[in-house]
């Protein structure tokens, strides 16, 4: 009986045996290697410590982001009602499109009150459009 | 104008919906008269809404601001040619452009197979539910008609849109996403009529081809606009957007190989409706993460509430096909089953297994965030790190499978055969790891094993066509004789070729950045880098600003670069222009981004020397010709389908 169930389902052993596997390593990847980065606003930031995603509108900005102090701009959340702000440094290359109220994503972690952002990191989202609303007729 | 537009999209949309209703009442009654009456208003459907299309067109031609459209995508100085491509640049004219190619393949596809009746019948209706939902979106959800009085000028174009590779990259990931759709309405319309034998998969077979193939140059063009255009040195980021397009792909690649074991052992029929109905609805999938912002994306496309209706599409597609494959279960049982896991078709599964694991993987990345926030209450993302981990678990099996599997005997291969058809292939891989040590490739462990496997993979597609060759005296005639395994090895090759661009330009680059002021060097894997001036130049739409960087290797010039920098008035922003140098001689670049330029001429030169990338973008030209090879009409096989299935044509 077993002899036979054993010859019927070879393809059925390989499919579990690769699931198996594979779960085994994605299991693997995720406790060892961590499982991801929180991705927060600024109204989110004094409750976290550690390696993060800022997501947000720029603000203000000023400074030179390949000078020794780096670049200074000022987050706030993507959509309105919080008053709470980020002050983000940034060192390296900046994208294009920056500008005061574009949506930009920065990742670093938070060093007495300023956000200090990892090199290069910045980047901002590529809008498909740049008019308001339409006001259809 | 508009109101023509609108008046043949709501044509359009009772045309299907009476394609949906009066097809499927006609297929499960059996009326034949009702079913060409609903295989008709397909068939119109692509008229209306090519007039739909042509419309649009026209006024992004004339520049009819009074569209609010036009007027938000395109402006007075932006030249024709990317005026005309603004239709998929933004989400109406992207949901009109989905419907124009998909009436047209469904059309297309009821023309080339009126012969089979019985399938057809069942395939309307399916084609016409897709098309009926998209008909919907654009005449009540987002029209692309809308109107407003019309501005002195329009918005413009984004920059990095302005660039020919717009012009091809978006329609042909088009192409390819709504190509799968036919697969998929032929593999619902033969669980329908109960046909689950291998008449739809051999109707298909061009078609998912076709859109596999639509799907992976659009892939391509996209991450070499990114490479040229956007400026970071990149080509992939494994950004949710480009995920959405490489996801379906994988999917119909599994399938493309599991329908062969379906074929040849009418085996895998269950599996290869789920990949089938995966495929498509990842390519809806796909959509949906594009147009409704609800994943964090540098492509983000502005937030819209058309996200809601395709999560509720991808539910009813899930939830219908999930159904339809599980009420058939009866009669989707295998002909025959597996006889060794040492056979063609073992491999095959393996490599099923691999794909789609990797695209799960892929998947789980991507709602990874909407998981997190919806069971932790906080959004946590995976990026680079996670991905490059699964292509390398997934991917590198992957490769060496595929230079495995097609060596391999179907049904079941002794060990003096494999030993016997695997000599050559692994003493050329062995031999080429060791060089590849003795030359200082050992500093990465992937870029190294990719190496290797690909030079096994190479040796074995050799090695076959010498033996192809050997038995019937040119490769011409080789080729021609078996236009579906050769195309296929083409297009294996393509992949090698893909995979070792992959591994040298990011394994083995080079990145370094200075500040430069005028006459000043930077050295960087062996070239000198010398700023040599910056000029500015009015262009059409632009004011474009240009470093002079010479590059010189040795005591040798070799080119003078221009990376600089366009400012566009009428979109208020700049843009990078990266400037490259390709190097015949490591077939790499020497790519130059211009990340700064200091109002007293300071440049501050971000410099990437990436060997190998062109064999990147060699491969797109062989991918795409061995894929034209497989796709070639072959007579002989023809002749061999059609007295396979007697009892009614297919086109195949």
């Amino acid at each position: 009986m077993t002899k036979v169930a054993a010859r019927r389902s070879p393809a059925r052993l390989v499919i579990a045996l690769s699931v198996a596997a594979a779960l085994a390593v994605f299991v693997l990847y995720t406790s060892i290697a961590g499982a991801g980065t929180p991705q927060i606003q600024p109204s989110d930031l004094p409750h976290h410590a550690g390696q993060v995603l800022l997501v947000g509108k720029v603000v203000s900005t000023s400074g030179d982001a390949h000078s020794h102090g780096g670049m200074r701009f000022v987050l706030r959340d993507v959509s309105h009602g919080s008053p709470a702000r980020a002050t983000v440094v940034y060192h390296g290359s900046v994208p294009d499109p920056y500008r005061i109220g574009r949506e930009v994503v920065v990742t670093g972690k938070l060093r007495n009150d300023v956000f200090v952002a990892n090199t290069d990191s910045l980047t901002t989202k590529c809008p498909s459009k740049y008019a308001p609303a339409k006001s259809k007729t | 104008m508009p109101a023509l537009g609108r008046a043949a999209l709501l044509l359009s949309f009772g045309l299907v919906l009476y394609a949906l209703v009066a097809g499927s009442y006609a297929a499960w009654r059996r009326r034949r008269r009702l079913a060409l009456s609903a295989q008709n208003a397909l068939l119109a459907s692509f008229l209306t809404t090519a007039i739909a299309a042509g419309i649009l067109w026209a006024a992004l031609a004339r520049r009819d601001f009074s569209f609010v459209y036009v007027s938000q995508h395109i402006s007075h100085s932006l030249p024709l040619g990317y005026a005309l491509s603004a239709f998929w640049g933004g989400q109406e004219g992207s949901l009109l452009l989905w419907l124009l190619i998909l009436s047209g393949y469904a059309a297309l596809a009821v023309w080339l197979n009126r012969g089979t009746r019985e399938l057809m019948a069942w395939v309307v209706p399916v084609l016409a539910g897709v098309a009926g939902f998209f008909a919907f979106m654009l005449c009540f959800v987002s029209s692309p008609f809308d109107t407003a009085p019309a501005p002195a000028d329009g918005a413009g174009m984004v920059p990095s849109l302005q660039n020919p590779y717009m012009l091809a990259h978006p329609p042909l990931l088009y192409l390819g996403y709504v190509g799968l759709t036919i697969p998929f309405a032929f593999a619902m319309g033969a669980l329908l009529s109960r046909r689950t034998d291998e008449r739809w998969i051999v109707a298909t077979r061009r078609w998912t081809l076709t859109a596999w193939t639509f799907l992976g140059v659009g892939q391509l063009l996209g991450a070499h606009w990114a490479y040229v255009e956007i400026g970071w040195g990149g080509y992939y980021a494994w950004d949710p957007v480009e995920n959405a397009a490489l996801m379906p792909w994988l999917a119909a690649t599994a399938f493309l190989h599991s329908v062969m074991i379906q074929e040849k052992r009418g085996m895998l029929k269950v599996w290869n409706m789920v990949l089938v109905a995966l495929a498509f609805c990842l390519s809806i999938f796909g959509t949906f993460l594009t147009r409704s912002g609800v994943v964090s994306s540098i492509h983000s496309f502005s937030q819209s509430p058309i996200g809601g209706w395709f999560l509720g599409f991808i539910v009813v597609c899930v939830v219908f096909s999930v159904a339809l494959i599980y009420l058939r279960l009866p009669i989707l049982r295998a002909r025959t089953k597996l006889e060794s896991l040492v056979s063609r078709e073992a491999t095959f599964l393996y490599n099923n297994l691999l794909l789609v694991a990797f695209c799960l993987t892929i998947l789980w990345g991507v709602t990874y965030p909407l998981l997190t926030q919806a069971l932790r209450g906080e959004t946590r993302s995976v990026s680079k790190p996670y991905y490059d981990f699964f292509l390398h678990s997934f991917g590198l099996p992957l490769l060496l499978l595929m230079g495995i599997g097609p060596l391999v005997a179907w049904r079941r291969a002794s060990i003096r055969a494999l030993s016997r058809m695997f000599l050559i292939p692994f003493g050329v891989a062995a031999a080429t790891g060791v060089a590849l040590v003795a030359a200082g490739f050992g500093s990465s462990p992937p870029g190294l094993l990719a190496y290797t496997f690909s030079a096994f993979v190479l040796a074995s597609i050799v090695l076959e066509f010498v033996r192809g060759r050997r038995a019937t005296g040119s490769v011409v005639r080789l080729i021609g004789r078996n236009r579906r395994r050769y195309g296929g090895y083409l297009v294996h090759a393509a992949i090698v070729l893909l995979a070792i661009g992959i591994a040298g330009s990011s394994s083995y680059q080079t990145v370094r950045e200075h500040a430069l002021r005028q006459g000043q060097s930077m050295e960087i894997a062996g070239y000198t880098l010398t700023y040599n001036g910056l000029g500015s130049k009015q262009e059409a739409n632009a004011l474009a600003t240009r470093a002079t960087v010479d590059v010189s290797r040795g005591h040798s010039h070799v080119a003078t670069l221009h990376p600089g920098k366009n400012t566009y008035p009428v979109e208020k922003t700049t843009s990078n222009e990266v400037s490259i140098y390709h190097d015949p001689r490591n077939l790499g670049d020497v790519f130059l981004i211009a990340d700064q330029i200091d109002p007293n001429g300071t440049l501050y030169l971000k410099a990437l020397v990436k060997p190998l990338v062109n064999l990147i973008w060699a491969a797109g030209f062989l991918f795409v010709f061995g894929a034209l090879v497989a796709l070639w009409p072959d007579a002989v096989e023809q002749r061999r389908l059609a007295e396979r299935y007697a009892s009614g044509a297919v086109a195949a």
